[in-house]
């Protein structure tokens, strides 16, 4: 086990000899946020259950450089900014939050490697912290994690009396807490998660009907605005776009959401996804059939905070339970 | 390359307006051991950027044989095809690519072929036509159908008269009702009534078709009706892209990427898909 003084002790060294470490903080009254830490005081190790955002701008930033140019006469001149592979640690992630991270390895690995997002990968050491609690809106259970899952974390910390139990996963995560923990003959005890309230492979199946009234009824409220996908610890989906000007600038990658209605508008003016309930559609298609289908994972780790910063409470997991509740109670069966 | 989204810098060899919007623009890497490895299958398509301005998608429509430069052809519509129109000889651009799969010329051999576009969509066509007249013993008959909404819209109409000097080609031009000129020679109807009347024997045929969905919807039961069954229609996506390797998420479409398991799809491939493309 670690004592919290002990770790923030820990942290406060590893920023100290220049680490970038990484961790949820209140940035404002009552609105936590994964954020760069500049000391361990800022850390948050108990008292909140999700960060309005996820980790995975740590090594997918909402913007970032691609490559720069300038412009001379008829010449071009390039300057690739890929990242350098500086050590970062990620602190008390959510295990929702780890799990997306080695979910979206995948997607980044694929053919071409997008250096970008593996190289941060690679520098970086993932420290997960259970949840002791949860709301209405996390539903990692069913999706096959929990409130200890593992998957995509180098180290867990457990909270008990006193401080955590560590649980080092990775040769990474021995390497953090090596020399640094004190033997205890307790555990943490860590409460079951949230009940299972919806079943992906029953969302799968329900999505074979790609002309269910119900995006079209569903979706009615939905402003389009993105908030589920910015937030949503496993979209990926970026622009590429120029920001400069005639003499020089740089190409960069944002972050983009299929929820906007410019994301596949072709320059003719027509639009493949022109309504939102084909964009919702193609959101849930994307995470619950297509990328189980392509990379064998559920795109979703059950955050809820798809619908804990929707701005109109549309709550995708409701959407998805209302999918379900369409579905045979035997997932095997045929509709 | 450790950075998939830095594109090679290209020189421009040579601009051609085809229509009052249509230019097609011929490029050269200026690392010329760059040029001499490039190769290429008809089909596929690249990247092509203006620093400043942005990258666009277009298809490579040069014939993958010629090893000299590579060549795209774009309508002037959204921000970076204005900033395309204005390019001039001598210019640098970037491309990226190849990606995406490729017109299956391999197991075309043996079979007619029947080429249908509309429009813009000539020059994806164009790249496999030369390449087929440049293996021509390998092909069957060669059709050719293209459409335009007028005589002015014509895209490559001067490479369509040296079509037909070759072997066993036949070349059907058309345009709009309205869209002639008493000069015409060609066909005026819409592509799906013209390739009905033609009389085109559709044995053993594979069929490219490109163009707006609406042409290619109204074609696919001419074809049927012809003998050309869906397993044997073609046909080219252009899904918007921004990063062309499988990552960015914009092309997708039911279960595929279109960027790497297309953009050349069998109609019977894109029955199984949403429509959302």
């Amino acid at each position: 086990m670690i004592t919290q003084q002990a770790l923030r002790a820990l942290v406060d060294e590893w920023i100290g000899a220049g680490t970038k470490v990484a961790g949820p903080s209140y940035v404002k009254k009552d609105f936590c946020q994964y954020v760069p830490l500049a000391s361990s005081a800022e850390l948050l190790l108990e008292g909140f259950i999700h960060p309005r955002n996820s980790i995975k701008e740590f090594f997918f930033p909402r913007h970032e450089k691609i490559y720069e140019y300038a412009l001379k006469g008829h010449e071009v001149e390039l300057a690739d900014m890929s990242p350098a592979s500086t050590p970062q640690v990620i602190i008390a992630a959510r295990p929702c939050d780890t799990a997306a991270v080695a979910i979206l390895d995948a997607v980044f690995n694929w053919g071409d490697k997008d250096e970008f997002y593996t190289r941060r990968r690679d520098a970086a050491t993932i420290v997960a912290l259970a949840c002791v609690q949860h709301d209405s809106q996390c539903f990692c259970t069913s999706v096959g994690l929990g409130p200890d899952a593992e998957k995509g974390a180098d180290a867990m910390l457990l909270p008990m009396d006193g401080g955590f139990e560590v649980r080092c996963i990775t040769d990474k995560g021995r390497a953090l807490f090596a020399g640094r923990t004190q033997s205890s003959d307790k555990t943490a005890v860590i409460p079951e998660g949230p009940k299972v309230k919806m079943s992906p492979e029953q969302v799968r199946k329900a999505l074979e009907d790609y002309e269910n009234p119900l995006w079209k009824t569903a979706t009615l409220r939905c402003l389009s605005c993105g908030a589920c996908s910015f937030t949503c610890p496993t979209c990926h989906c970026f622009d590429i776009v120029d920001e400069g000007n005639a003499h020089g600038g740089c190409r960069a990658k944002n972050w983009d959401s299929c929820q906007l209605c410019m994301f596949t508008k072709h320059a003719s003016g027509h639009n493949p996804r022109n309504v939102q309930g084909q964009r919702q559609r193609q959101r849930t298609q994307h995470k619950f059939r297509i990328y189980p289908d392509k990379f064998g994972e559920v795109l979703c780790t059950g955050c809820g905070n798809c619908a804990r910063n929707c701005p109109v409470s549309l709550g995708v997991l409701g959407t998805l339970i209302e999918l379900c509740a369409e579905m045979p109670e035997s997932v095997g069966e045929s509709k | 390359m450790s950075n998939i989204y830095m594109p090679d810098l290209m020189e421009v060899v040579e601009v051609k307006q085809h229509t009052a919007d249509v230019k097609s623009v011929k490029i050269r890497f200026k690392d010329a051991e760059k040029q001499k490895n490039f190769s290429f299958r008809v089909g596929q398509f690249g990247m092509y950027s203006l620093f400043g301005e942005g990258e666009s998608t277009f298809n490579i429509c040069s014939s993958s044989n010629w090893k000299d430069s590579i060549e795209f052809c774009f309508r002037k519509t959204g921000k970076v095809t204005d900033a395309f129109w204005r390019i001039d000889e001598g210019d640098t651009i970037g491309f990226r690519g190849p990606y995406g799969n490729s017109y299956p010329m391999e197991a075309w051999e043996g079979k007619n072929l029947i080429f249908i576009g509309g429009g813009i969509a000539m020059p994806p066509i164009r790249c496999a036509i030369w390449y087929a007249l440049e293996n021509r013993a390998k092909y069957g008959n060669i059709t050719v159908v293209y459409g335009a909404r007028t005589t002015r819209d014509l895209v490559f109409a001067d490479e369509l008269d040296q079509w037909a000097e070759y072997d066993r080609v036949r070349i059907i031009k058309c345009v709009d009702p309205g869209g002639d000129t008493p000069e015409w020679k060609g066909e005026v109807g819409l592509i799906p009534n013209v390739l009905a009347a033609a009389n085109v024997a559709a044995d053993n045929t594979a069929a490219l078709v490109i163009g707006p969905p609406i042409m290619i919807k109204f074609t696919l039961p001419v074809l049927d009706k012809m003998g050309v069954s869906a397993p044997d229609i073609y046909t080219s996506l252009e899904n918007r892209m921004k990063c062309g390797v499988g990552k960015c998420g914009r092309c997708n479409c039911g279960p595929v990427y279109v960027c790497k398991e297309g953009p050349i799809f069998t109609m019977e491939q894109l029955n199984a898909l949403p429509a959302d493309f």
